[in-house]
């Protein structure tokens, strides 16, 4: 090679250097966000949730049915008034009243009128939806269907089958959502009085004596709506529950709208919120995320901060596995949520078993059951919801700080740190009531949702 | 009649040195994106424990800094 040559050599690398330097930040995000390749699944979750087979908590047994689908209001009123009597009861909610009226004059922190308003607003959407109508109707609203466009109803493989819904999840508010097939031991026994069946039809129906579901609905999207974080840290007040009931709503508004999306591709849909089924173990399976200590699904992103909703149907998908990210292993050492617990109703027992608390517990899977009397108790005595184990649970952070990421994929990957990082959680003050009435006195997003936090769901 | 040159002397720092130097900064920076971070998390404890943290950090790397001319 000459001199001349030589030089221009030198140049030219000198000049590849700089396009390659200034095309980093082109080629990255290119990498990020190209063109999805057929058959991948489009819900990348971070290196540290690893999919497994089986899921890492829930392991079942012959005692394992379908739960009769009590509500637990009923269950907790039907309990006190045998333990205790009708007369406690009464003189419980008596309490609760009287609290509410004298806290809302004395202005309490977290417990004024606006703060109590605000909480039942909440409620305005869900409280709109039953099983089977408005937006929980289990048959087509407004939709044009394919036929009646006059086209062939949607049809791809089974992954861009479940890519397209899960877009369509998230671009209707979901914070994650997840494919599990139907597993018919989770669907309840009844609801509002009415049987709840599996029968070889064509459609869902609602009738007089029972909900049929059609068994050919073999798949069920699993979503994640997640809470207000700033509210959640000011629970338990009724600011604080403001979280929930925001958090219910827009479920009911989620998978109404997914559902009618569905129907509009030419498929059966049936939305649910906590009705008609268990929303955690078709989470579980869907690889939303784990099961907990507080005996509530945690997710990698939010945390347990999450409320959960499904959408059953037919329309063939590719389903995901359960993952796990070292949270079962984390709640063995941490039990921060029963430290915590005002009520003392999560469980300390090192493993998780089979031993159930009460009648609001599914017995015949391995879990630390919750005795949710107790829990509920505590409702009646705060006049709210609680949500404490909620907020102080070390998987409950916003996405900010990257250091919550380095913890979380850290203890997925090395469990014996998990006792550090529960230490340090205490020593950084995370889990401790921020002051209720500031909240409304600063800028809040959307939905109180940290956008970061968001896409990493 | 003094010398009309200086004499550098340039130190050859061992690799365990620079990694050390590496460490510190990338703890440094960790440091104040969570000490930032957290005070727009609101959770203002965790801010301030990081700024400490941060702090001390800054004030072992001086020491070593200090400690390591005197050396040379």
């Amino acid at each position: 090679m000459d001199r001349k040559n030589k030089r221009v050599s030198r140049r030219g690398l000198l000049k590849t250097a700089g396009a390659a330097a200034g095309g980093v930040p082109l080629a990255v995000p290119a990498l990020v966000t190209g063109p999805e390749p057929a058959g991948r699944n489009i819900h990348q979750r971070p290196w540290w949730v690893r999919t497994v087979e089986r899921p890492t908590l829930g392991e079942t047994n012959s005692d394992f049915q379908r739960f009769g689908g009590a509500s637990i209001f009923a269950l907790y009123r039907d309990l006190k008034v045998q333990r205790e009597g009708e007369a406690a009861l009464k003189a419980e909610r008596a309490a609760n009243r009287r609290h509410t009226a004298e806290w809302i004059r004395q202005k309490k922190p977290g417990f004024g009128l606006r703060d109590r308003q605000l909480m039942e607003a909440g409620w305005t959407v869900m409280r709109s939806a039953r099983p089977g109508e408005g937006l929980l109707a289990w048959t087509r609203v407004r939709v044009q269907t394919p036929a009646e466009l006059g086209v062939d109803r949607y049809a791809a493989s089974p992954q861009e089958m479940a890519n397209t819904v899960k877009a369509a999840a998230r671009f209707y508010g979901a914070g994650a959502a997840g494919i599990a097939p139907m597993n018919e031991k989770y669907v309840n026994l009844r609801q509002g009085g009415k049987d709840i069946v599996f029968e070889d039809v064509d459609a869902p129906a609602v009738g007089e004596q029972k909900f049929v579901i059609p068994r050919k609905m073999k798949w069920v999207v699993a979503i994640a709506v997640p809470m207000d974080l700033d509210l959640i840290r000011r629970a338990p007040t009724a600011l604080g529950e403001g979280a929930t009931t925001l958090g219910y709503s827009q479920c009911a508004f989620v998978v109404g709208t997914l559902a009618e999306f569905i129907r509009g591709l030419g498929y059966q849909a049936i939305p649910s919120v906590n009705d008609t089924a268990q929303s955690v173990p078709f989470a579980v399976d869907a690889g939303l995320g784990e099961m907990s200590r507080l005996n509530r699904l945690i997710t990698p992103a939010f945390g347990p901060a999450v409320r959960l909703c499904k959408v059953f149907t037919d329309m063939p998908m590719a389903c995901d596995k359960p993952v796990d990210f070292g949270v079962v292993e984390f709640c063995k050492r941490c039990k921060k949520c029963a430290e915590e617990c005002p009520s003392g109703a999560l469980s300390f027992d090192d493993e998780p078993s089979f031993r159930v608390r009460g009648p609001w517990n599914n017995p015949g899977h391995k879990a630390w059951y919750e005795d949710s009397y107790r829990c509920f108790q505590h409702w009646q005595e705060v006049t709210t919801d609680c949500g404490i184990c909620f907020a102080v649970c070390p998987y409950t952070k916003a996405a900010k700080a990257w250091v919550h990421r380095f913890v979380k994929a850290a203890a997925s990957v090395a469990p014996p740190a998990d006792r550090f990082f529960r230490a340090m959680d205490n020593v950084f003050g995370y889990g401790r009531q921020h002051a209720p009435e500031k909240w409304w006195s600063e800028d809040q997003p959307p939905f109180g949702l940290d956008s970061e936090q968001v896409r990493g769901g | 009649m003094g010398r009309d040159y200086h004499t550098i002397r340039l130190r050859r720092r061992p690799w365990w040195a620079w990694l050390l130097a590496a460490l510190w900064l990338l703890l440094m920076v960790a440091g104040v994106q969570t000490a930032v971070a957290s005070g727009c998390e609101s959770e203002y404890r965790a801010a301030a424990v990081s700024w400490v943290l941060v702090a001390a950090l800054l004030l072992v790397g001086g020491v070593a800094w200090w400690q390591a001319g005197r050396a040379a």
